[in-house]
């Protein structure tokens, strides 16, 4: 996992919590990466810090991931505005992901590992996402639908249709905007 | 000096607030050398691509003849790099107008056809839609966004076929617009300014090739000799082929004209250099010269200036022979005053005899032939050109029967292409009114029965034929190129049965049953074959391993080295690869060695002759050798129960044919497994 998620993680919960909340949980976790945003560190760092949160914060790490992707989305557009900036709604910009979004992730992080989302547009309007990771982080992903939508003021439904934390081979996300 | 603390009055909490202050200002740091660190990281890694993206267009088009052949191959790879579905082209003339030249690439092809049918066919004046802007303004234009760009002449058809960006930029040659390429995507693709100065850079390459063209044709419309092997030029042979049929008799008879292209030429060409190339063009040249002088007796092939033909009255009676160079590996003889209707043909033999052995270029033996297509005057012919014309598609037709073939020119063949065309038509139709259906041939486990999975048939439902079989279409739409698309239907169509299929039998289902796919090499061996096959297999929610490829050793013909790059591909993200039509084919165990297939299917043609001694060796050969080699064995083609217990006590694992299941609808098909 790329450094600058846990630098993400980082902010936000210290926003939330407090700026010793951050050193509190590493500590609690028993890591000690130096996070620098171009480093990498394994997955399993990530999770001991989510799963101790979520113990402290008395949620579950789904609860936490999604809590995240939802607050890190405001930091991101300060981070990368040119990202944002080409869109009008929150359907056009997460539909920029495997296009836009990820291959500028790749040019900063030639060893990034993104997943690749599939959209179709489903007859009754919704944009269904596919989503297939050995991580299974689709939590993060409904925070970050969720991020967005807040970024361009619009409301969002969001039904998990199948779920690889079920044994399914993949994710399907129907995600709604009413207008 | 002797060193000492400095003492300052620094209580306990002042000293804490100095230590959170210098952590911020070490956190500032270390985030503003990240952020410059960052930057130098994407600028690095987009010009680093762009460059090999340039790289690799400018080495095509230093090597093209053909400004169609070198934008072909950028759209390809601009597809590839930046991610865009569609790329077609247009050449422009005298500045005014846009004109399509059915030079496209379709890297995705799902709803496409409609976009792409009326792109490549449809003309644009200065100023008007994409192609006319980049025409009065000749730089890279970009539509972010279809739906809101007033001067998009297809903008309809675009929000229909689900396009949301497009692009554009001009080839530029001698500062004229001479050609344009543009771009579009279902997907909203971002313009960036180096993005807008590579293409424009690629832009200027492709023109060299134009420049190069132009000064080509020039040359060869001022000269009528052909400057390499000095035999007369189409133009030549154009001037002296309508002259001479004008002077045919009232039957029209006595003129005759051989197309020659040459097998094989282009690997020489490839292989060995330019210089040898032209060395074996001359040589070939001067071989054919020979061939026809022995043929019709004495110096019978005219020479470019010929000079004073027609003085001599006995002379102008002689049957005579113009051999002339029409293209990079194109001959034609043209013959006057015929009336041995057979001498045709002798000319033919004489010529394969002569090409038939090798040529040797300095330590090198290479070996070519010829594909030739004759064709005779007859009353049914109004001019030249018809007859030429005629020889061409003869000698399509011996290119298409293999090396060093010659064809004559017959009414039927007329007929065949003409019904060839027809078919070519109702397949476009077939494809926009969505005409196919599949069906699905079980596979079954041998030992118990049990059906393991599904290989899905396409099936054309002709509005007056009815069902069409595979056969009567397949090698149509492989011609034209129409494959693509139905191959990408039958892919999708086939994912999305056997997802619903697993959905009704629900997860709990230990092995769920796999549906196998025929893909053509065309398809197979498209640059962005694997981003398209992963986005069919999320989008269908098919789970990888229960999705096989079919393919034939005709891929690997075709590029070995891609072909194992794209298997190996296939089976990273879980796709099972299959080859099919196993034995049939020439040299099926080098590839077996080489390429990394899971299963191979025994051809029916063995198993329908499985009651001979040499063909039950055969079977059990192959069966021997799957088995050495880890690969997974269906037997194709089982008609009768004593095949069935014949390959089941040989070890075979699985089986497909009448005898087990006919390929059935889906609904019936997948009724079976309940």
């Amino acid at each position: 996992m790329k450094g600058i998620i846990f630098n993400l993680l980082e902010e936000v919960i210290g926003a939330a919590h407090g700026p010793a909340a951050w050193a509190d949980l590493i500590d609690a976790a028993g890591v000690d990466g130096a996070y620098t945003s171009l480093g990498s560190y394994p997955d399993a760092e990530l999770l001991r810090i989510v799963e101790t949160s979520a113990a402290a914060l008395g949620m579950t790490p789904a609860q936490v991931l999604r809590w995240f992707g939802r607050s890190a989305m405001p930091l991101l557009a300060v981070r990368f505005p040119h990202l944002f900036a080409n869109h009008a709604t929150a359907r056009n910009f997460v539909g920029s992901v495997n296009a836009i979004i990820h291959p500028e992730v790749r040019k900063l992080y030639s060893d990034a590992i993104c997943p690749h989302f599939h959209f179709t547009n489903r007859s009754d309007g919704a944009l269904l996402i596919a989503y297939q990771s050995p991580r299974r982080l689709c939590p993060l992903v409904e925070g970050f639908v969720e991020g967005a939508s807040d970024h361009f003021g619009e409301a969002v439904t969001i039904e998990h249709l199948t779920c690889m934390l079920d044994a399914r081979p993949l994710c399907q996300i129907a995600v709604r905007w009413p207008t | 000096m002797k060193s000492a603390p400095i003492d300052l009055p620094n209580p306990l909490h002042a000293r804490l607030d100095q230590l959170e202050r210098q952590l911020a200002r070490e956190r500032q740091a270390r985030q503003a050398a990240e952020a410059i660190a960052e930057a130098g990281l994407r600028a690095l890694y987009e010009s680093k691509r762009s460059l090999a993206l340039l790289q690799r267009i400018t080495d095509r088009a230093n090597d093209s003849d053909t400004l169609t052949d070198a934008i072909a191959f950028a759209q390809a790879e601009i597809c590839a790099e930046m991610g865009w579905d569609f790329a077609n082209a247009f050449l422009v003339f005298s500045m005014s107008e846009a004109v399509p030249c059915d030079c496209w690439h379709v890297a995705n092809p799902a709803h496409l056809m409609p976009f792409i049918q009326v792109s490549r066919t449809t003309t644009f004046p200065r100023g008007v839609g994409l192609p006319g802007r980049v025409l009065a303004n000749p730089q890279a234009h970009w539509i972010p966004d279809v739906r809101a760009d007033e001067n998009f002449a297809r903008r309809d058809i675009a929000i229909a076929c689900h396009i949301v960006a497009g692009c554009a930029f001009p080839v530029m040659a001698r500062g004229e617009v001479v050609a344009i390429c543009e771009f579009f995507s279902r997907k909203a693709v971002e313009a960036s300014e180096p993005l807008i100065e590579i293409l424009a850079q690629i832009g200027i390459q492709l023109g060299r090739v134009a420049e190069r063209e132009t000064a080509r044709e020039t040359l060869l419309r001022d000269a009528q000799q052909d400057p390499l092997t000095t035999l007369p030029n189409r133009v030549l042979l154009l001037d002296r082929a309508s002259s001479a049929f004008a002077r045919l008799g009232p039957d029209r008879c006595g003129l005759a004209v051989l197309v020659i292209d040459l097998d094989g030429f282009k690997a020489v060409n490839d292989k060995l250099g330019h210089d040898a190339g032209d060395w074996l063009l001359v040589a070939t040249a001067a071989r054919l010269r020979d061939a026809i002088d022995e043929t019709v007796g004495g110096e019978s092939v005219s020479r470019v200036l010929g000079g004073d033909r027609y003085a001599n009255p006995d002379r102008a009676r002689r049957t005579r022979a113009t051999l002339a160079r029409t293209g990079g590996d194109e001959f034609v003889v043209l013959l006057e005053n015929v009336t041995d209707e057979n001498l045709p043909h002798r000319v033919a033999d004489a010529l394969q005899a002569e090409l038939a052995l090798p040529f040797s270029i300095g330590r090198d033996e290479v070996s070519i032939g010829a594909s030739i297509g004759i064709a005779q005057s007859n009353l049914s012919y109004g001019d030249y050109d018809a007859v030429q014309r005629d020889a061409d598609l003869a000698m399509y037709e011996a290119k298409g029967a293999g090396r060093a073939k010659t064809v004559t020119f017959t009414e039927t063949m007329g007929t065949v292409v003409r019904q060839r065309m027809a078919l070519e038509r109702d397949l476009r139709g077939a494809i926009t009114e969505n005409q196919f259906v599949l069906h699905y041939q079980s596979i079954v486990d041998l030992q118990t029965g049990a059906i393991k999975g599904f290989e899905a048939l396409v099936r054309w439902q002709h509005p007056q034929r009815g069902l069409v079989p595979p056969g009567d279409f397949i090698p149509t739409a492989e011609g034209t190129g129409l494959i693509v698309f139905i191959g990408d239907w039958v892919l999708r169509e086939a994912c999305h049965a056997i997802a619903r299929l697993h959905a009704q039998m629900g997860s709990d289902c230990l092995d769920p049953p796999f549906v196998s796919v025929n893909i053509a090499p065309q398809q197979f061996l498209q640059p962005d074959f694997l981003r398209y096959l992963r986005s069919v297999v999320m989008e269908t929610g098919v789970p990888a391993h229960c999705l096989k490829l079919e393919v034939t050793e005709g891929v690997a013909v075709l590029d070995a080295d891609r072909t194992r790059r794209v298997l190996e591909k296939c089976r990273d993200i879980g796709v099972r690869v299959v080859l099919d039509d196993f034995g049939t084919g020439y040299s099926s165990l080098s590839y077996l060695h080489s390429l990394p297939f899971d299963m191979i299917k025994i051809d029916r043609a063995f198993v329908a002759v499985m009651d001979q001694p040499k063909s039950l060796k055969i079977v059990r050969t192959i069966l021997d050798l799957a088995n050495n080699l880890g690969l997974m064995v269906v037997a194709e083609g089982i008609e009768t129960p004593e095949q069935q217990s014949a390959l089941t006590a040989l070890g075979c694992e699985m089986g497909q044919g009448f005898w087990l299941s006919r390929p059935l609808e889906e609904a019936a098909a997948f009724a079976q497994l309940t």
